[in-house]
């Protein structure tokens, strides 16, 4: 939302400089995400009266002297009669005219954000007509689309030789609001609510008093039939008769703050209601009455708002043609869908240069079925922007009576009608200073809070009848009518809290007890610690996996959570095991090239069909240390170097494992190559895996041969993690080697050499096996420890 | 014959009947076509299957328990100048201990996780427009991956809950990966950490939240800093703000420089009741902000994206 700070200043005093007003409002309101700074954008450009227009034969353009007042401009050139000669190419030029003078030097308003803004210059014109800068359209000014012609001033409210910018106020600061941190705030968007708030952040008492509700109302010549109550809260309805004509014919205020709002002169009517939208925050809708009543087929117009029927078209406005559905809200003329309602009106009830009468509808609806409708029909105007935040019902036909006003050279009222089936009664709120003071750390006098809120419309009273300061502990205050979101004393303290500055507020430290350390996350930094000075990367890759990846792995994909949502086909499922994701970066660093590496990761994981859910109804969650080594072009068996890491950390975490033939089944196992991997166990608990991995894993992720990795369940790890056992004999050890020649396997010799030397310490040195022997020689080292 | 003979088989003979194509009727080539095309996809990929089911079966088996191959050398782990460790887990590490040094407890955030945790518990009404402002992913059980680590307030409310019975004050900190369905960009991932605190007591106010977070980012910057706020609409507290911290001098700040850090607010009364705390004679607050903005502005890093790219060439500079 765009607001310009000129306009503002029309409805709220503001005794600060604008930065300062800018800062407060970041401050005490809403989060201001830019400012556009149109102080110079209407430099140098000048109302001017076209005193002679003489048409150049044979080409479009007219040779023009225009009255420029008193401007000077360098390079520029007056006449004897102290004219200023420039060439125009628009049709509607002729003697007479106000126009605006876009002089030498200055720059074109519509460029002026753009990469080169274009510089208007003095140009010698057809080889022998020197122009002098350019009289320029409402598109050139910035003001809309329409390049039919140079837009006319009015000279009611220009003359000759003044600044555009002085004519229109338009040397001007814009404030681009950031419309999610108002999403509870519809009142605000609409300018007098802002300027209201503004106001309040001020300290000043906010005035604003539309003229409401004059017109009686006679439901009579137009019938208006709300369906169903939750999906619109209230139904204003205008009839307005034409009378006169209401050709556009100069260039508006209005038209200027339209444009510095976001959006675009379009004619006299739709004009008229995006204004008041913009100014109030109700949005505006008008029908072509002769059309409405002939597609009902009724004598008179017969409004009907419904859920519309799943399967229901309707062309819209912009020719689009829509399939309705239960959720979206329709205006019905009898039977017939004529409007979706809030967000765009149809094309059989259009208004168009042929209107005679028009139907001003001025409602409120469901915001939760707008918001369907929206994300349904790709539908983001500025008028349900605003719908959907929940419109209050306060002020439609007031609203609608303003827009009547405005509209009165064309049109006059023939009937009011309005549906206004349950009035919301405003909320009240009991609320003490003590409870105010005491959640925000604040020492606020019951004068400020007083204040505070009557500026912003608040009233507040106390049931003992006094109306100023009373001694009661807790007063009644009472929201105004466009405040729907105030209900709770918490609410109430916001408002002190914000309009009296958040920035006003004392820090303080609490008290605090001494903390509990998580063992888990001790646990993970000490991994951390120990995996770096193993010369290991810790890697973070996403939680989601593509299908694809699961299928490299030969993961199941039945035992994943699908995203239904997701971004793309790579982020479509939930990982059952860490293993895989560092499979894939290991391709992504061998071919940068990196030539040897360990990559690991410690995260979540879920297992949708294994686990299923826990005692509180959510996945079952644990968190594993994923590992993989990776060589181009290491040879020999990569299980050793996997195995030797797991020794080595589980080892400096206390941690004895055993290694047993890979049996199981399920993730992380299944892309491990059975007759290379094994099974860690920890007394009677299986931790984890460890190995290389089958030959088609491995190609599918297009990794060189030397290659294993494990993994490990870090709730396991934490559960037998051991107290460092530190031996009260440092005496210098007896040593000595030993070798042993055996087929048996290595853990089986061990047991053996463990028998023989009970107590020792015993490291592997060498496995030795000649070519063709039957046998190996494993040499052991023997410490007596 | 093995299977993957057969089906090689199977294949030649499906090449050959390709060319009885030329003596059927024009209208009924297509309809042929499409049928040996589908077999012959079909085949295909049987064959690959089976290549890659042959890969695994001559494999040679290793001792798995000893250190060693046979005549091969014992491993060694690569050089303590190789690791690393990943600078935002890093990162994490400190920013909780400087908070459990503040007295907090620290409890991780799930990665998968309901819609009642995520926001019924927090106050967001049914269909509420603030449920679409978070762009959550959804599994098809309805499950969500979360979009901030407030999923874990309703969790910390009701674990310390007895910490209040016992005249104490509830005060964690939930680190956790969080996860928005958005665009990737140089500033934006749709994977990122937050950390989120909550505190409770009998009398904590707004200036003790402020208090707190000023002293986090002092310590956490080890320098003086200034806390700006500006109102913010959260469901789940009342007020509801977002807060700026001055840019560090250390990261090239200059005066007038605000960072924006988070959003944090009084712990609205509905989700108090809901873990069975009493509004009436509790106060809360809490607060969250992203890690992996701390992290880039301490290293001057301008791509989010490196932190899960896995890649080396980034990761081992820390």
């Amino acid at each position: 939302m765009k607001i310009s700070l000129n306009w503002l200043k029309k409805y709220v005093n503001i005794p600060v400089p604008d930065e300062e007003l800018i800062r407060l409002i970041g401050a005490r309101l809403v989060e201001v995400e830019g400012v556009i700074d149109e102080t110079r954008k209407y430099d140098k450009i000048y109302v001017a009266k076209v005193v002679t227009a003489e048409k150049i034969p044979d080409t479009h353009l007219t040779l023009c002297q225009i009255d420029v007042g008193d401007v000077e401009v360098p390079k520029v050139e007056k006449d004897a009669n102290g004219l200023v000669q420039v060439l125009c190419g628009a049709p509607n030029v002729r003697e007479g005219m106000l126009a605006a003078w876009i002089a030498p030097g200055a720059i074109v308003p519509a460029s002026v954000h753009e990469d080169a803004p274009f510089v208007i210059g003095k140009r010698r014109m057809l080889g022998k007509y020197d122009s002098n800068g350019m009289l320029a359209g409402a598109d050139e000014l910035d003001f809309g689309d329409d390049h039919s012609g140079i837009a006319e001033l009015d000279p009611q409210v220009a003359t000759p030789g003044e600044l555009l910018a002085d004519v229109f106020e338009l040397k001007d600061l814009v404030l681009e609001i950031e419309n999610k941190s108002l999403t509870h705030r519809p009142d605000c968007f609409g300018l007098i609510g802002f300027a209201r708030e503004v106001a309040g952040i001020l300290g000043e008492p906010f005035e604003y008093n539309a003229e409401t509700e004059k017109h009686s109302i006679e439901n009579q010549n137009l019938s208006i039939t709300i369906e169903n109550h939750d999906i619109c809260g209230r139904y204003s309805a205008m009839v307005l008769e034409k009378h006169g004509e209401m050709k556009k014919k100069y260039l508006t205020w209005i038209d200027t703050v339209l444009s510095k709002s976001g959006m675009r002169p379009v004619d006299p009517v739709v004009d008229a209601t995006n204004y008041l939208m913009l100014l109030t925050g109700q949005p505006l809708h008008a029908f072509d009455y002769d059309k409405f009543v002939a597609v009902g087929g009724a004598s008179q117009p017969e409004i009907v708002v419904r859920l519309a029927r799943d399967g229901e078209q309707l062309t819209l406005l912009d020719g689009r043609e829509v399939e309705l559905n239960h959720n979206d809200i329709v205006i019905c003329s009898g039977e017939v869908p004529v409007a979706l309602a809030g967000a765009m009106g149809g094309a059989t009830t259009a208004i168009d240069e042929n209107t005679r009468n028009i139907i001003l509808e001025s409602a409120t609806f469901s915001l939760y079925n707008l918001r369907k409708t929206q994300m349904a029909h790709g539908i983001f105007s500025e008028a349900i922007t605003r719908f959907t935040k929940g419109q209050p019902p306060y002020q439609t036909l007031a609203v609608a009576e303003q827009c009547a006003d405005m509209l009165a050279d064309g049109f006059k009222v023939a009937t009011v009608a309005d549906s206004y089936p349950n009035k919301e009664q405003p909320a009240v709120v009991k609320i003490g200073l003590e409870e105010i003071n005491s959640l925000l750390g604040t020492d606020y006098s019951y004068a400020e809070f007083e204040k505070t809120l009557r500026n912003v419309g608040f009233e507040i009273t106390c049931d003992c009848g006094k109306s100023d300061k009373c001694d009661c502990e807790k007063v009644n205050v009472k929201a105004p009518e466009w405040r729907t979101d105030i209900h709770i004393k918490e609410d109430v303290i916001e408002e002190i809290g914000r309009l009296l500055g958040y920035d006003n507020i004392a820090p303080v430290l609490p008290k605090h007890a001494t903390a509990v350390p998580n063992a888990m996350l001790g646990l993970k930094t000490e991994v951390r610690r120990l995996m770096k000075s193993f010369g290991a990367n810790e890697l973070l890759t996403y939680s989601f996996v593509s299908g694809r990846l699961l299928e490299k792995a030969g993961l199941d994909l039945e035992n994943s959570y699908k995203i239904v949502n997701s971004i793309s086909p790579e982020l479509q499922y939930v990982r059952q095991s860490i293993v895989p994701s560092l499979l894939e970066k290991a391709y992504v660093n061998q071919k940068i090239p990196h030539d040897n590496f360990a990559l690991y990761e410690m995260n979540k994981v879920y297992q949708k069909k294994e686990w299923g859910l826990d005692d509180e109804g959510v996945p079952v969650e644990k968190i594993r240390l994923g590992f993989v080594v990776a060589e181009r072009k290491g040879t020999g068996a990569a299980y050793y170097k996997a195995k030797f890491y797991v020794e080595n950390l589980l080892g400096a975490l206390n941690i004895e494992p055993k290694f047993l033939p890979l049996k199981v089944n399920g993730a992380p196992a299944l892309p491990f190559e059975k007759k290379r991997a094994a099974e860690i166990w920890v007394g009677d608990k299986l931790i984890g895996v460890v190995g290389e991995f089958k030959n088609s894993v491995r190609r599918s992720f297009k990794l060189a041969e030397y290659l294993a990795g494990f993994e490990i369940d870090m709730g396991l790890m934490l559960e037998l993690r051991g107290a460092k056992k530190v031996k009260d004999n440092f005496e210098v050890p007896a040593k000595l080697d030993e070798t042993v020649t055996t087929n048996k396997t290595y853990a089986e010799v061990l047991d053996e050499i463990k028998l023989k030397y009970p107590g020792a310490r015993i490291t592997p040195v060498s496995i030795y096996q000649a070519e063709g022997a039957r046998d190996k020689n494993i040499t052991f080292h023997i410490e007596k420890s | 014959m093995d299977e993957l003979e057969k089906l090689k088989a199977e294949l030649k003979k499906l090449n050959i009947e390709y060319e009885k194509i030329r003596e059927l009727p024009p209208e009924k080539r297509g309809e042929f076509g499409r049928e040996l095309n589908a077999k012959k996809t079909a085949i295909l990929a049987a064959i690959q299957k089976a290549e890659e089911a042959a890969l695994d079966v001559d494999v040679e088996p290793i001792d798995i328990t000893a250190p060693c191959d046979v005549n091969q050398p014992l491993p060694s782990l690569y050089p303590v100048s190789q690791g690393s460790a990943h600078p935002l887990m890093s990162e994490l590490d400190r920013v909780i201990s400087i908070y459990q040094l503040m007295g907090f407890d620290v409890l991780e955030s799930r990665q998968l996780d309901d819609e009642f945790h995520m926001f019924d518990s927090l106050n967001f009404a049914k269909e509420h427009p603030a449920r679409d402002g978070y762009d959550t992913f959804r599994t098809e059980e309805g499950l969500i991956p979360p979009a901030h680590t407030s999923t874990m307030q309703h969790r910390v409310l009701k674990k310390y809950k007895n910490k209040l019975d016992d005249g104490g004050e509830i005060a964690v900190v939930v680190p956790g990966r969080v996860f928005r369905n958005e665009d990737v960009d140089a500033t934006h991932e749709h994977t990122f950490y937050q950390c989120e605190g909550v505190y409770v007591s009998r009398d904590c106010t707004m200036g003790q939240m402020i208090g707190i977070l000023k002293e986090f980012f002092e310590k956490y910057y080890e320098q003086k800093l200034d806390i700006r706020t500006q109102p913010g609409y959260f469901p789940f507290t009342e007020p509801s703000l977002e807060f700026m911290i001055e840019k560090p001098k250390a990261l090239g700040g200059k005066k007038g420089d605000y960072l924006e850090m988070g959003g944090c607010g009084m712990i609205h009364p509905n989700v108090l009741k809901m873990a069975g705390i009493d509004p009436e004679q509790y106060h809360g607050f809490a607060w969250g902000g992203g890690i992996d903005r701390l992290v880039m502005l301490r290293y001057g890093l301008m791509d989010v994206r490196y932190f899960e790219s896995g890649n080396l060439n980034f990761l081992k500079e820390f």
